[in-house]
């Protein structure tokens, strides 16, 4: 293992199901300035690192103020970093998408970012970061062909 | 709004059907074919132990973390055991040989480097343990000594 910088893994987990419930009741009620707003709070964990993320630090605010005892469960940060810029990218694509009018592509893509998020909070299976480690391999594999 | 409801309803309905797949396969073990060698192993030769456990790590990989540790607690407690760490990054080629598609995948060889399990992910120390312990070796001793029984699936 490299040194490189950790991050909770549970604090990833707890920040995906509140983003994805979020992305739901945005649908729900059809409030689309939901889509950009996870997608910037997506943006900040890429861009500065996750302890920067107000997903994150949500978590964190309902860990310390209700005493919930989650055990830190460290990972490398790169590959969940990477899965936040996707997460950006797409919530940014949906974003887009609404200003033709194009709610249903801008909603199926946002629901899709909440489907995905929701397997991560629930199974801890980032596919996102799966979509790195395997990228990472092709990368080496390239360099040893 | 209803027929909003009744989709948000089917994708957190998705979302855990696919979750709870996810779990049922996680670190599952199943019968494993092929044979490494010692050269895949990165030894030139071996001692022939009870069994050998291959674990192929990667860089960034935390689960593969978890996974060491649950297979370094376990080859202290079962002798005879010895434990063979790969980065599948640095060995695509042998990675490649044995269909490693993620890590961590962990391997549970014969004395012989037959593959006898193969799970992928992070299995428990009991599974981890049973695959050890329980699989048919064709009147090899089971390590340890223990009785003999069918790896629960």
């Amino acid at each position: 293992m490299s040194e490189k910088g950790m991050v909770d893994k549970n604090g990833m987990r707890g920040g995906a199901g509140l983003s994805a419930v979020l992305l739901l009741v945005g649908f729900v009620f059809q409030w689309r300035a939901m889509v950009p707003a996870i997608g910037a709070a997506l943006a900040i964990g890429s861009l500065f690192g996750l302890r920067y993320s107000p997903l994150g630090a949500t978590y964190r605010f309902v860990k310390k103020a209700f005493r919930l005892s989650i055990p830190v469960e460290p990972e490398e940060e790169p590959p969940p970093r990477f899965a936040q810029t996707l997460g950006f990218v797409v919530c940014g694509i949906a974003s887009l998408l609404f200003i033709p009018g194009w709610n249903a592509a801008g909603w199926t893509l946002a629901l899709l970012v909440a489907g995905l998020q929701g397997l991560l909070a629930t199974t801890g299976l980032c596919i996102g970061c799966e979509i790195y480690l395997y990228a990472q391999r092709f990368k080496a594999h390239e360099v040893q062909a | 709004m209803i027929a909003r409801i009744v989709i948000a309803v089917a994708v957190s309905g998705a979302t855990i059907a696919l979750a709870v797949l996810w779990r049922r396969r996680e670190g599952r073990f199943d019968e494993g074919s092929g044979r490494f060698t010692p050269a895949d192993l990165g030894v030139v030769k071996i001692d022939r132990p009870s069994a050998v456990l291959v674990e192929f790590y990667g860089e960034d990989c935390a689960p593969c973390v978890t996974v060491e540790k649950r297979i370094g607690k376990i080859a202290a407690e079962v002798p005879g055991v010895q434990v063979v760490s790969i980065d599948a990054g640095a060995r695509m080629d042998v990675a490649d040989r044995h269909e490693v598609r993620r890590v961590p995948t962990l391997f549970v060889l014969d004395p012989d480097l037959h593959v006898i399990w193969r799970a992928s992910g992070v299995p428990s120390e009991d599974a981890i343990r049973t695959a050890l312990l329980g699989p048919d070796w064709a009147g090899r001793p089971s390590p340890n000594g223990a009785p003999r029984q069918r790896v629960a699936r």
